[in-house]
């Protein structure tokens, strides 16, 4: 189809549409075919995705409908007209016209179907107007609106660890201590207030992990294992033989699966290479699946005053950063999103797949719950901020987010190099708050961070745009102005030549009348009598 | 100027023997017989190359199909015999066949669907096909009814009939002035028929053939669906007005 082209008429068209060309009637000349080819065409081109009928263009053109249907035709035909149009709309009936009695031709699209711009869209068909949030994950089974709390996604899975402590009552969501002697089971916190119950000390309780999945082989990893498998990893890389030595009491496979089900355990495998301190577990922070990334070179101190609810904030935080954070394949259930392998992608995706108002209520929305439903974030971000206002999030602050977003790149295990880089940093930071804040909580407000930093330069942008639209703007109303005053211009122009041109006919006027005065004296003078009946000229 | 067509046969400016201007030589046949307070009515197109002793087997084919009283038989087979004598006592003579583009209304009601249209034909086209027209038509509108495009093509082939039977009478008139100028055709062409366009205005050098915006409403085809409701109180009003 290549031979189109606006300024000229090729000889395929001539051909195929003589009757144009052979001069047999002024009604149908090149130039007419011309008008008739072009407005079609463009007509076609103000909207490629629907399907122009002949019946749309027919009203605007003058002219034998019946040629005016070929030249639609021959454009249909080869392609210059209805090339992109969607082709479920309007059948062309083929059957015969005895069969048209008994065959109902289906034209238009059928009820229920709603036909879409882009017929590969990955959007649900059905009738989803909202954010594709939901839809998208609904579909994969893993039901989480995007705005929910983790609370309430994880409450579920929570109740699980149904244990109860045998002296508080208390549902043992974290973890229980389980004493060797009796079959008392007691929960954490009683075991550190030392609720240890009857002629029991501390040397009689086992911890016992509690664990989100029973898929384990049955085994139970208690902290010790937990830490020796850690360091034998780090030391060993995939050396599973060696790594197995080490944990004594776990096969090798157990300690792959461990490996695996705790959260980050893909970066540690894969960061194995890097250089990092061992981790340093509390048993605070260990009580579920908690684990340090090598690149956390810092001290861990335990808590002592740790409230209650903070535990349950990091196994919440845990369970949802397992959820927010990067890619954890084993979680992750294949989405609709792709295997893109960073949150910040996917969150970029999912922005490009509703509209901008909906994308910035999910931002806002996000980051408002994220910061509140932890106070500790906040602090966190205060703590860090020497210079930024109580906030949560400081837009402004390009280089504290910076800052955060190298962590992000830390826990995404990209580059290593940064990773010194922000270690040192925070070597060199002397708040101790920061320190004593666990990784996790961290790894949310960088998170959060990473979020509202992009819902920052989102908003820059669109003051961009906005400041770019009011500058084109005020260069269409000069470029008015400016059209403006040169009509102005031309008409004062035309004035000036009116008055110059009455100025010389007056002049002229005045002449000619001295003269008819002049040949009137020169006619007395030679004493030619006046004339009867005639009046003097008048003026 | 007008130069004799040379390449296309479609187009013809000598003048031809009576026709249908269109591909099939087809007749439209109108019905409307009214027997003992019983009306029948129908339009349909005939092909005058059928031997005519097809025409008593439709009209029989049709009271037997429709259940009419048998008196309809002749009533039908005589309308449809006369309607064809019309037309062929035209066809020995010469119609003029000049450059005649003329405009064709629709204002009709098929059922519950009332059409109202109005676009340009050319007469001089013995290509055309008002059946396609019409398929097409019924397409790029989305009309269901089955019914609707034969009547719209059944309305436009009458159209065109009136104009081919009043060509002929003009061409009768051209031959007995004996007028043989060039520059008469388009004299004629605006004479003879009713309202042929002005074609010089229209597609004469400095025009456009791109109508007007405002003009495009009255071209623009209008469909509308009416309820039962309507379609009575339109059947009732167009029996007062037979009467």
């Amino acid at each position: 189809m290549g031979w189109f082209s606006w300024d000229e008429i090729h000889e395929t068209e001539e051909v195929a549409l003589k009757e144009f060309f052979d001069g047999s009637s002024i009604t149908r000349t090149p130039k007419i075919y011309k008008e008739y080819r072009d407005f079609i065409i463009n007509k076609y081109r103000e909207e490629p995705s629907r399907r122009l009928t002949f019946t749309e263009v027919r009203k605007s053109l003058v002219g034998d409908v019946c040629l005016l249907q070929k030249v639609f035709r021959f454009l249909e035909n080869w392609g210059l007209i209805n090339f992109a149009a969607s082709s479920s709309e309007g059948e062309i009936p083929v059957v015969g016209d005895d069969e048209r009695s008994k065959v109902k031709i289906e034209e238009g699209v059928p009820n229920g179907i709603r036909v879409v711009a882009m017929p590969n869209s990955i959007k649900p068909i059905s009738a989803l107007p909202s954010v594709g949030n939901s839809g998208d994950a609904a579909d994969n089974g893993f039901k989480m609106p995007a705005l929910a709390s983790y609370s309430d996604v994880f409450a579920e899975l929570m109740k699980h660890r149904g244990l109860v402590c045998g002296n508080c009552g208390e549902v043992c969501d974290s973890g229980h201590y389980k004493c060797t002697k009796d079959d008392l089971l007691i929960c954490v916190k009683c075991f550190k207030n030392g609720n240890y119950g009857e002629s029991k000390s501390v040397d009689d309780y086992k911890f016992n992990e509690c664990f989100q999945n029973s898929g384990n082989h049955g085994a139970l990893w208690t902290e010790a294992e937990t830490l020796l498998l850690l360091e034998s990893v780090l030391k060993h890389g995939d050396d599973w033989e060696l790594v197995a030595q080490n944990v004594h009491t776990k096969t090798k496979m157990d300690c792959i699966a461990k490996l695996i089900e705790m959260p980050f355990g893909e970066i540690m495998l894969g960061s194995v290479q890097r250089k990092g301190n061992s981790s340093d577990l509390n048993g605070n922070l260990n009580n579920s699946k908690q684990v340090h990334l090598p690149s956390a070179e810092h001290q861990e101190n335990a808590k002592s005053g740790v409230q209650h609810d903070e535990q349950t904030n990091e196994n919440e935080l845990n369970g949802d950063t397992e959820n927010e954070g990067p890619p954890l394949k084993r979680k992750r259930i294949a989405s609709l999103l792709g295997d893109d392998g960073s949150l910040m992608k996917q969150v970029a995706h999912i922005s490009t797949m509703v509209g901008p108002h909906i994308t910035a209520a999910a931002a806002e929305a996000t980051i408002a719950s994220l910061c509140e439903e932890n106070s500790l974030s906040r602090e966190i971000f205060d703590g860090e901020d020497e210079c930024v206002t109580n906030g949560l999030l400081s837009p402004t602050a390009d280089y504290e987010a910076k800052r955060y977003l190298i962590h992000f790149r830390v826990l995404e295990g990209e580059d290593s190099e940064i990773k010194e880089r922000s270690s040192q940093s925070e070597d060199q930071d002397a708040s101790c708050n920061k320190d004593d804040i666990p990784l996790t909580l961290r790894i949310r407000a960088a998170v959060a961070t990473a979020l509202g930093t992009a819902a920052a330069r989102a908003k820059l942008l669109a003051d961009q745009e906005d400041r770019e639209v009011e500058h084109l703007l005020a260069i269409i109303i000069g470029t008015q102005m400016k059209k403006l005053n040169c009509k102005i211009k031309h008409f004062e122009h035309l004035e000036m030549i009116m008055k110059k041109k009455h100025a010389e006919m007056e002049e002229l006027e005045e002449f000619l009348i001295s003269e008819r005065i002049s040949v009137l004296q020169r006619a007395l003078s030679a004493g030619v009598p006046r004339w009867r009946g005639h009046s003097f000229v008048k003026y | 100027m007008v130069m004799k067509g040379q390449a296309s046969n479609s187009w013809k400016s000598t003048a031809v023997k009576f026709r249908m201007p269109t591909a099939e030589n087809l007749v439209p046949i109108r019905l409307d017989i009214e027997v003992d307070d019983q009306k029948f009515k129908d339009a349909f197109t005939w092909n005058p190359s059928d031997p005519d002793s097809e025409i008593v087997v439709f009209a029989k084919r049709t009271v037997k199909d429709l259940k009419l009283p048998p008196v309809f038989v002749t009533h039908i087979a005589s309308s449809i015999q006369s309607q064809l004598a019309d037309f062929r006592s035209f066809e020995g003579q010469d119609m003029y066949a000049g450059e005649k583009i003329v405009p064709i209304k629709l204002d009709l009601r098929v059922n519950h669907t009332l059409i109202k249209d109005q676009f340009l034909w050319d007469l001089n086209n013995f290509e055309s096909d008002p059946e396609e027209f019409a398929r097409n038509f019924c397409r790029d509108l989305a009309i269901d009814d089955p019914e609707v495009g034969p009547a719209i093509a059944f309305a436009i082939r009458e159209q065109l009939y009136e104009i081919a039977i009043q060509s002929v009478a003009s061409a009768r008139e051209s031959r007995i002035s004996k007028k043989g100028r060039r520059g008469a055709e388009y004299a004629l062409a605006s004479k003879a028929g009713s309202g042929a366009v002005d074609i010089v205005k229209l597609f004469g050098h400095k025009s456009s053939v791109l109508r007007k915006r405002k003009e495009w409403d009255v071209y623009e085809p209008i469909v509308d669906l009416l309820s039962n409701e309507e379609v009575d109180a339109l059947e009732a009003r167009e029996e007062r007005i037979a009467r």
